[in-house]
């Protein structure tokens, strides 16, 4: 008996070293998607802090090309406001004014690894809500996959579960922008239908049939353009507007989340 | 040397972690390597620590780290294996006469040993992170130059550290 106690007291690191790594090939084998982001939210209100502290200290830093980017942007708001001031029609006027938005940092983000996420510094607290689209001044980011109560977790278009709605602009027929690893600024739009007259050059806007989206943001530009035989859909290779290693400031559609359409489709399927 | 006091443990790891998820993780390097310089914290056990403790130091980092990277489990599976492993390799580099190491440096360890003690370290680390973060385990080259070139890298950093830490290391124990 004393020497079992002995035995036990001098090797007790050996059931001290299974019961931790069993711990942790448990947290990292045996938690399904739902509970790894739940680790990485609650994991987010300690950590979530410290990045923001991070990207704090980098916006200063990047305060020159912000500017930049606002002026661009400033640019073409007026571009637009001027072609709208053109042909005044009151309707438009208003579909185009209407919107509600988010405006949200961003405040870690990947886009080397196979499935990247991005974190903003908005959650429920702040009305962000589970599938809202997320985008820039630039393009479409992605949509909120995850919104905790002051950070959200989004599924950029640079994840190979992203997939969003898109069209080319001026046309109808519509596929879905989506990404499988490697260079971050292309993605695939798939399932366009194979009649269609899409040339290299055309640009991508999203289609706005998801409520994630209103219609018409800009996704990206057509690089080249692919035939499937197998399925009779064409495969486009788009050059993405959103330089999604560059992102610090983000908009969060929060208008027009009528979940019931989404409901239904789950439903259904 | 007297041992390394909890407070002052607890400090190395708050910096070792902080150095990783905010700079390292950062980088990487054609798109394969990234540096793992925390491990220096589990490098640097010293031979007086018990085995039950260097297991759940090591534990404990690595769930830190986890938790910035959004990876539940995976840095701490590593960690915690390399903490197991970590006195059995330091005398794999040591003379038979020498088994009275305090911290594993180049003062106590020589040169040439301190650089094999610390590349072993790194690639047992590096092949467990890699192959249990690709599991299922898909491209088999992928994951090869995934390890090998993270190895050199993470090596060459602590390399680095090493050789030149040591004139501070006989005034502070760490």
């Amino acid at each position: 008996m004393r020497s079992l106690l002995d035995f036990i007291v001098k090797y007790s690191y050996v059931f001290l070293f299974i019961l931790l790594e069993s711990v942790s090939l448990a947290l990292l084998f045996g938690s399904n998607e739902r509970q790894r982001m739940a680790f990485m939210t609650s994991a987010g209100r300690f950590s979530g802090s410290i990045l923001e502290w991070r990207s704090d200290v980098k916006s200063y830093f990047g305060l020159r090309k912000e500017n930049e980017k606002l002026a661009y942007e400033n640019a073409m708001l007026r571009s637009r406001l001027n072609t709208v001031l053109d042909n005044i029609e009151v309707e438009s006027l208003f579909s185009r004014i209407e919107g509600d938005y988010a405006v949200a940092r961003v405040i870690d983000n990947s886009v080397r690894k196979d499935d990247n996420y991005i974190t903003i510094n908005k959650g429920r607290a702040d009305g962000i809500e589970r599938g809202m689209g997320v985008f820039d001044s630039r393009g479409v980011i992605g949509v909120v996959m995850l919104p905790g109560k002051k950070y959200s977790i989004v599924l950029p278009v640079l994840n190979g579960r992203s997939s969003i709605s898109c069209k080319i602009s001026g046309s109808n027929s519509f596929g879905f922008l989506e990404w499988y690893g490697g260079n971050p600024y292309m993605a695939y739009i798939v399932d366009m239908p194979f009649h269609t007259d899409i040339n290299p050059g055309d640009t991508v806007v999203t289609s706005g049939f998801s409520s994630a989206f209103p219609e018409n943001i800009p996704v990206g530009i057509v690089e080249s353009v692919e035939e499937e035989q197998l399925n009779y859909m064409l495969r486009l290779t788009v050059s993405l507007f959103a330089d999604m290693s560059d992102i610090r400031w983000v908009y969060v559609n929060t208008h027009g989340q009528d979940p019931e359409p989404e409901e239904l489709k789950e439903e259904l399927q | 040397m007297e041992p390394v006091s909890f407070l002052r443990r607890f400090g190395l790891m708050v910096g070792l972690v902080l150095l990783q998820v905010l700079i390292l993780n950062r980088i990487s390097l054609f798109g394969y390597a990234t540096p793992m310089f925390y491990i220096w914290f589990i490098v640097r056990f010293e031979s007086s620590m018990t085995r039950n403790a260097m297991l759940i130091w090591g534990f404990f980092i690595g769930i830190v780290i986890d938790m910035f990277t959004g990876t539940p489990g995976l840095n701490a599976a590593c960690s915690t294996i390399l903490a197991l492993l970590q006195p059995k390799i330091v005398t794999l580099f040591l003379s038979k006469d020498r088994r009275d190491i305090v911290v594993p440096s180049r003062d106590t360890m020589g040169g040439g040993p301190l650089a094999g003690y610390l590349f072993l370290t790194t690639l047992v680390h590096h092949t467990f992170y890699f192959i249990f973060r690709s599991i299922p385990l898909g491209d088999w080259t992928v994951l090869m130059a995934k390890i090998v070139f993270s190895t050199l890298l993470t090596f060459l950093i602590m390399l680095a550290v090493g050789m030149s830490a040591d004139r501070s290391d006989k005034r502070r124990s760490l």
